[in-house]
């Protein structure tokens, strides 16, 4: 089933433009990574598939009809999202934090019905957080955030997952353990936007890459197709190497020092 | 079985810190002293003071401080700024400004309460106004409510400057906060309005801990501007209500929230409530100490608040770890 589709959008802040044209869908079951460099667009894209702006042109549709006529609540039910900045100033404890992914499913006098928590204990579990359930999140480290955070989304919806940067900045095993959570999610059938830096991520979880560079849709094609030399370089404009993992049989890429085009 | 025992003392504490504030006074009454009175004559000056005076100023002073702090838990909350409170954007500058037109004008009680809750709500409107340009929670949403109330003030001086000399004193003695000026006919008003705001805030509990966490999340998660607005407006009511009765009681709004929420987390099923029965009982005793202290005369509630909450602030704040 088409979930997501994006036509000729094209949207900014202000007088500055962010996205051109950009036309794409997306599938219910694809695993589909978003790439390209700093200030390509990828968040804006995100904030758009979530809901959270408006395109200047363009339409955005959800389901087969425009996202800007679907209620706030509805939206919230059909998809959850996790953005760059997650966190809060007040020490809510984790388990807390995660149960207001619950919120969307529950009316204005309904608290904490056994449904929501039963999907904040799966939630947990899936995510493997169970001993941290009672800190507050206030003392946890980056690693522990971000999965808190993926956690709440999961308690909100864990059929359709829209990612912004989830491991950025973290060592490689929080970056691989929320990856792999996401890949088992998709294995189920759940269907994940992630927009990631690390290339090799990309190429190893995701079933689609969406490359962007400079507001326009650079590149849209199977991870296979996309990830070779020659796009990335020209995605990135810096020079590239490709082999594949021998373990994963993925391809993968390898920036090579001292090439990249300077302007 | 624990918190039914938590409760209980809750209760038998609250019921004696009640019955200590009505001893206390211009003249204090030992609790055998208080049961006499009001078991015998009724026409009695004694038995006067303590049910038409004293028992409805302590209601008041509750009702008043569990209104300003829950209206400081629900600005703290959709600001996203734990130093925010009803005054910052302007509730008391504005209710300053009509109190101190009301005063000049040599207008009754219910004049001065009007004119106050009208200049506190027509303040939060422009604030309002502005919320839809500049964001809600922003920092130019806070400065423009400070730019605002220094522009009320201004205008308090600029009346101030032309009044007579004891309009003057009236008017400050409001700007100060005093229950001794309030009028306790307005009490059951008061009463039942504070406790169904404060219900209409206790409902939307869940809403408060998501839109605190920040405006993509809170969107993302299904929070709707309608939820917001109710919780702005009820907040927004709860401080003019309160303002208008007994003039600027400073501090509560700010400090029993902040204090409130190191005592039993963020989560706003179970801060409302403290917050409303901290500030409830933290006002009742500042008013207590406020007419028990320099008897015969009596020093204004704000006083108090501003001493008491000020030192307890600054020890609360250099004491903490997380206000770097």
């Amino acid at each position: 089933m088409n979930l997501f589709s994006v036509h000729n959008i094209t949207a900014g802040y202000g007088k500055q433009q962010v996205l051109d044209a950009v036309s794409f869908s997306i599938n219910e079951g694809e695993f589909v990574g978003m790439i390209g460099p700093n200030g390509s667009g990828k968040s804006t894209l995100i904030k758009l598939l979530a809901g959270n702006m408006a395109g200047t042109s363009g339409t955005v549709e959800f389901k087969g009809k425009a996202l800007a006529r679907y209620k706030t609540g509805t939206l919230a039910r059909e998809f959850s999202v996790v953005h760059q900045f997650a966190g809060s100033l007040l020490p809510f404890t984790v388990y807390d934090f995660i149960m207001m992914g619950r919120f969307p499913h529950r009316s204005l006098l309904e608290y904490r019905t056994a449904e929501d928590r039963e999907s904040v204990a799966r939630a947990i579990d899936l995510t493997g957080i169970r001993s941290i359930q009672q800190r507050r999140i206030t003392e946890l480290s980056g690693g522990e955030a971000r999965l808190v955070t993926i956690a709440c989304a999961l308690a909100q919806n864990d059929r359709i997952i829209i990612l912004d940067e989830p491991v950025a900045n973290l060592d490689i095993k929080h970056a691989m353990l929320i990856m792999d959570i996401l890949h088992d999610l998709n294995r189920a059938g759940s269907t994940v936007i992630i927009v990631l830096h690390d290339i090799n991520l990309a190429a190893g979880y995701c079933s689609r890459i969406l490359g962007l560079k400079n507001g326009r849709l650079f590149l849209d094609d199977s991870t296979e197709r996309a990830i070779t030399y020659k796009n990335i370089e020209l995605l990135y404009d810096t020079l590239c190497i490709t082999g594949t993992d021998p373990v994963s049989k993925k391809p993968h890429v390898y920036p090579v020092p001292g090439y990249v085009v300077r302007k | 079985m624990k918190s039914a025992v938590k409760i209980l003392c809750g209760i038998a504490a609250a019921s004696v810190l009640v019955a200590l504030s009505v001893m206390c006074g211009t003249r204090f009454y030992t609790p055998a002293e208080l049961l006499d009175i009001l078991s015998s004559d009724r026409s009695s000056p004694a038995f006067s003071v303590i049910v038409n005076l004293r028992v409805p100023r302590i209601l008041m002073t509750l009702a008043v401080g569990a209104s300003l702090s829950v209206s400081g838990t629900v600005f703290q909350a959709i600001l996203k700024n734990p130093l925010a409170d009803p005054y910052l954007i302007g509730v008391s500058s504005g209710a300053a400004c009509g109190a101190a037109i009301a005063i000049v004008l040599s207008l009754d009680y219910v004049w001065i309460m009007v004119f106050s809750f009208i200049g506190s709500l027509a303040v939060i409107f422009v604030v309002f106004l502005l919320s839809k340009r500049l964001k809600l929670g922003s920092t130019p949403l806070i400065l423009s409510g400070v730019a605002l109330g220094f522009i009320l003030s201004s205008t308090v001086l600029l009346i101030f400057a032309v009044s007579r000399a004891e309009k003057v004193h009236q008017a400050v003695m409001w700007l100060m906060g005093d229950f001794s000026i309030a009028r306790y006919d307005m009490l059951p008003l008061m009463g039942v309005l504070s406790i169904l705001l404060i219900g209409l805030v206790f409902c939307y509990r869940k809403h408060l801990d998501v839109i605190s966490i920040g405006e993509l999340y809170a969107h993302n998660l299904g929070i709707t501007p309608f939820s917001v607005r109710v919780l702005f407006w009820s907040a927004a009511f709860l401080a003019a209500l309160s303002v208008s009765l007994c003039g600027v009681v400073g501090f509560v709004g700010l400090i029993v929230p902040h204090v409130a929420r190191k005592a039993v987390g963020p989560l706003h099923a179970v801060l409302i409530p403290s917050a409303a029965i901290g500030g409830a009982f933290f006002l009742m005793a500042a008013d207590t100490l406020g007419r028990s202290l320099a008897v015969p005369y009596e020093i204004p509630v704000g006083i108090v608040t501003g001493f008491a909450g000020g030192l307890f602030f600054l020890f609360f704040i250099a004491g903490g770890r997380e206000y770097a």
